[in-house]
């Protein structure tokens, strides 16, 4: 096989940064309404102006729509992708709210809490607040009942962008390009930030420095849509599904300027089809879907091996199975993807680190599908789709992967059993001379259906041919983090970066390695990293702990410990610390 | 340089058993495409999986024999890709009606240009006799098929109810008639369906295959195909009427089709000051 370009953004493996940075966050509790989320985005927006970074995670109550949230946002002098052990300042708006938000609200010792001069309600005890809050009258009483739709954020706006010691001008400006389609709104908006800003204020916190260069809010769900055209992808199809929709959303709005299509599917095996079909007629093609959607995908995500049209597929895993829980996040879907399928055929499956990652993994995702002409199949997860993050504008972006194309007189076989060119150059439908059959019923290297067992095990032999070329490009796929010489290492993947690369810093004894490519495994760069370890950890999120025995089959395994729980919500710093000590003993 | 309808064809010797109907589908396509002059590098043939899903391996066509019941979403995804592309999908009664079924509305909906052409044969011929959605009932309780008490699907009518463009019925032991079909589906400027009545010589008796032949009529030349309500009655004849049933302008509504789209709510403004979704 011809060695393919790499074509990939240069990312030195196992140089992933440490982040040990100046943070604030800020916990933000209301119900439906109180408009804690939109006091959230405004945040970030004025955050990322002034060249701070941040992120900011959402959770809600037992409805998605209407009920009770949460907004966990921390914003820091450098990126970060982990919304923080515990937050400085808590703006609860009715404390009767807070009771949903155990476990993922923790206060720091000395955390600023922020509660509205009417609420006369207690907060939790598993808040463990002994202060005293500072009271502010956020809402606006009349008869003894709330009056519905004062601007409470804006307040609450205010307040924190004084605490942050953020100017004035600067929370004008954001709400002006939030809201200046409709002057009324804003007007009233405005009125609400400026009273509050004119009146007392909580204490200020240690200020962060922003690089002032402005930076670029994005969601994780934006970052996999945007990648993927920034790969090439010029055909969408998919169907809704909680976490992974606004894939589909943010590629209503933005792949027809890029030149692509986009098809909403009747159901999840229509969406494959209709991806594989449009890279069947050439056009680089993509879906996104979480569990249940890949569960139907599967015949087809076959299909695309055997007939060996190249695809890709996100899947923004959520707990499962089943319904399971569609707004949670779990590490759970690996089996399946690694795994899933009648039959032998090869495949990659890529796991996302992060928002920032989630875009640029589509290039490799994309360069793996089309220069082997396989599946790919890109694991994002509920807390990386739906949160948003601050990042840095993207730099000079790699050109998109290019599928070698067949011209009149190239390799007379489609499916050329040996050589070279295993992986043939891709016929374009349109292209003179160049018909042939595509299949998912075994064929001969012509393309022709056959039942001769000895062909179906040279086309498998051939098919796994693509396998050992992949594993040698990727060898290198991972990511560590910590000091080479820690003798105690923890084994993970996906959207647990985030949390590890600052728990490290503080665990200097620690050290860890993220692979990016789970299949094919970088195994040789794992065992070498496990050298001179004297305790390993498998840290995951799924029930049955799927990456520690998928490697089982691979390498010993044997002395290695398991620390899993089923996902829902994302490790947070204590947990870890807390099963890591359980561990030990 | 004109196409004839040999040059449509592969080197593959087709495996249906001698008499199918088949062939003579395959024959009246190819006769209908070199018609249209269309060149093979410019056709994209999709099928799913069964006796007639077979028919794009013989044909010299960029042709795609993909899984059971999904080749109107992978012909959706050739079109959308390379809309130059004369895409034709075939496929039976069980992989277009059972398996597939849930495609058919949307496909009809989103209105591609593309033919789809359903060769029914009333039973699952590949795996060897089963009931398929379109099986007589007297005849399952002859055989002794499974659900002898259920009522068959009538593809005509279903897709009268999809509202597809275009919905015509041939037989696949007439030729000229079939060649003619094709090349109206084929040219028809959006999804077109063709209902294609083929027995299958194995699992049904030649007595059964000759009254269904028998049955068949051509539909009066008064017959208005625009009219949506007067091709609903072509489908509730004692024959089975064979021709143009219905076919759209594709500009135009057509005559008694309802108007379906509400009229939209004004748009109001609603003033929830910053609290926004």
């Amino acid at each position: 096989m011809s060695t393919p370009t790499p074509g990939q953004r240069a990312e030195a493996a196992g140089a992933a940064p440490e982040a040990r940075t100046a943070s604030v966050g800020i916990a933000m509790v209301g119900s439906g309404g109180d408009g804690v989320v939109l006091l959230g985005h405004l945040l970030l927006q004025a955050a990322a102006k002034q060249g701070v970074y941040g992120m900011m995670v959402q959770s809600y109550g037992p409805q998605i729509r209407g009920g009770e949230s949460a907004v966990v946002l921390r914003v820091a002098e450098s990126e970060i992708q982990y919304e923080g052990d515990q937050v400085d300042v808590l703006l609860c708006f009715r404390t009767s709210d807070m009771q949903r938000f155990q476990g993922t609200v923790r206060l720091s010792p000395h955390c600023h809490v922020l509660l509205d001069a009417h609420d006369d309600g207690q907060l939790p005890a598993w808040l463990g607040y002994q202060g005293t809050p500072w009271r502010f009258p956020f809402a606006r009483i009349e008869n003894g009942v709330e009056v519905p739709g004062e601007p409470k954020n804006m307040v609450g706006m205010a307040l924190l962008c004084r605490m942050l010691g953020w100017p004035q001008e600067l929370a004008r400006t954001v709400l002006s390009e939030r809201f200046g389609h409709r002057p009324p709104v804003l007007a009233k908006n405005l009125a609400a930030l400026d009273r509050a800003w004119a009146g007392e204020a909580p204490a200020a916190l240690t200020p962060l420095r922003g690089s002032g260069r402005q930076l670029v809010v994005e969601s994780g769900n934006e970052a996999s849509a945007r990648g993927g055209i920034d790969a090439g992808m010029r055909f969408f199809a998919g169907y809704p599904i909680t976490p992974s929709s606004e894939i589909m959303e943010t590629l209503i709005d933005e792949l027809p300027e890029a030149g692509g299509k986009l098809i909403q599917a009747e159901d999840e095996m229509a969406a494959m089809g209709m991806v594989i079909g449009a890279s069947f007629a050439g056009v680089p093609a993509m879906t996104a879907t979480s569990g249940p959607g890949l569960s139907l995908m599967t015949e087809m995500i076959g299909l695309s091996s055997m007939a060996e049209v190249p695809s890709v597929i996100v899947d923004c895993q959520r707990g499962g199975p089943a319904t399971g829980q569609p707004s949670r996040m779990e590490q759970a879907d690996l089996d399946h993807a690694i795994y899933g399928g009648h039959g032998d055929f090869p495949r990659a499956v890529l796991g996302v680190y992060d928002v920032v990652h989630a875009h640029d993994v589509m290039h490799k995702a994309f360069h793996l599908a089309e220069t082997y002409q396989l599946p790919v199949i890109v694991l994002s997860d509920a807390y990386i789709a739906q949160r948003r993050q601050i990042r840095d504008p993207h730099g000079e972006l790699p050109p998109p992967p290019r599928r070698r194309i067949w011209k009149p007189g190239d390799e007379p076989l489609r499916f050329k059993l040996v050589g070279e060119d295993v992986v043939a150059p891709f016929r374009i439908p349109g292209t003179p001379g160049g018909t042939y059959l595509a299949a998912g019923i075994e064929h001969t290297p012509e393309g022709f259906p056959t039942a001769d067992t000895a062909t179906h095990h040279q086309m498998n032999v051939k098919r796994f041919l693509k396998v050992e070329p992949m594993a040698a490009e990727t060898a290198g796929w991972f990511r560590t983090l910590g000091r080479p010489d820690a003798k105690r290492g923890i084994l993970a993947w996906g959207s647990t970066y985030g949390l590890l690369r600052e728990w490290v810093v503080r665990h200097p004894e620690y050290r860890a390695f993220l692979p990016e490519i789970l299949f094919p495994y970088p195994l040789a760069a794992f065992e070498e990293w496990r050298r001179g370890l004297e305790w390993l950890a498998v840290v995951e999120l799924s029930y049955r702990g799927q990456l520690r025995r998928f490697l089982s089959g691979l390498t010993d395994m044997g002395d290695t410990i398991g620390l899993t729980r089923s996902g829902g919500v994302p490790l947070s710093g204590p947990e870890l610390d807390q099963l890591v000590e359980g561990a030990r003993r | 340089m004109t196409v004839s309808a040999k040059d449509y064809r592969s080197s593959l010797k087709p495996v249906w058993c001698s008499g199918c109907g088949d062939y003579g589908v395959l024959k009246g396509l190819t006769q209908a495409l070199s018609d249209l002059q269309v060149p093979p590098e410019k056709l994209a043939l999709v099928s799913g999986i069964g006796c007639s899903s077979r028919l794009p391996g013989y044909t010299n066509s960029y042709a795609f024999n993909s899984v059971h019941g999904r080749a109107l979403p992978i012909a959706a995804g050739i079109k959308a890709a390379r809309p130059e592309m004369t895409t034709v999908v075939v496929g039976g009664d069980g992989d277009g009606f059972s398996i597939g079924v849930g495609h058919i509305p949307h496909a009809a909906r989103r209105n591609p240009d593309m033919m789809y052409a359903v060769l029914d044969n009333g039973i699952y011929g590949l795996t060897k006799g089963q009931a398929s959605p379109t099986t007589d009932p007297e005849f399952k309780q002859e055989r002794g098929l499974a659900g002898e008490d259920e009522r068959p699907l009538k593809p005509v009518l279903f897709m009268l109810g999809t509202g597809c463009g275009f919905v015509a019925r041939t037989h696949a032991g007439n030729l000229p008639h079939m060649r003619e079909i094709f090349r109206e589906a084929i040219a028809y400027p959006g999804f077109a369906f063709v209902h294609v009545i083929a027995a299958c010589v194995t699992y049904q008796t030649p007595a059964y295959a000759k009254l269904l032949y028998e049955r068949c009529e051509l539909i009066p030349p008064d017959h208005d195909p625009t009219d949506l309500l007067a091709a609903v009655r072509m489908t509730q004849t004692p024959n089975i009427m064979l021709g143009v049933i219905y076919r759209r302008d594709p500009a135009h509504r057509a005559k008694g089709e309802v108007e379906m789209d509400e009229p939209r709510a004004a748009e109001v403004e609603v003033d929830k000051q910053g609290v926004e979704e």
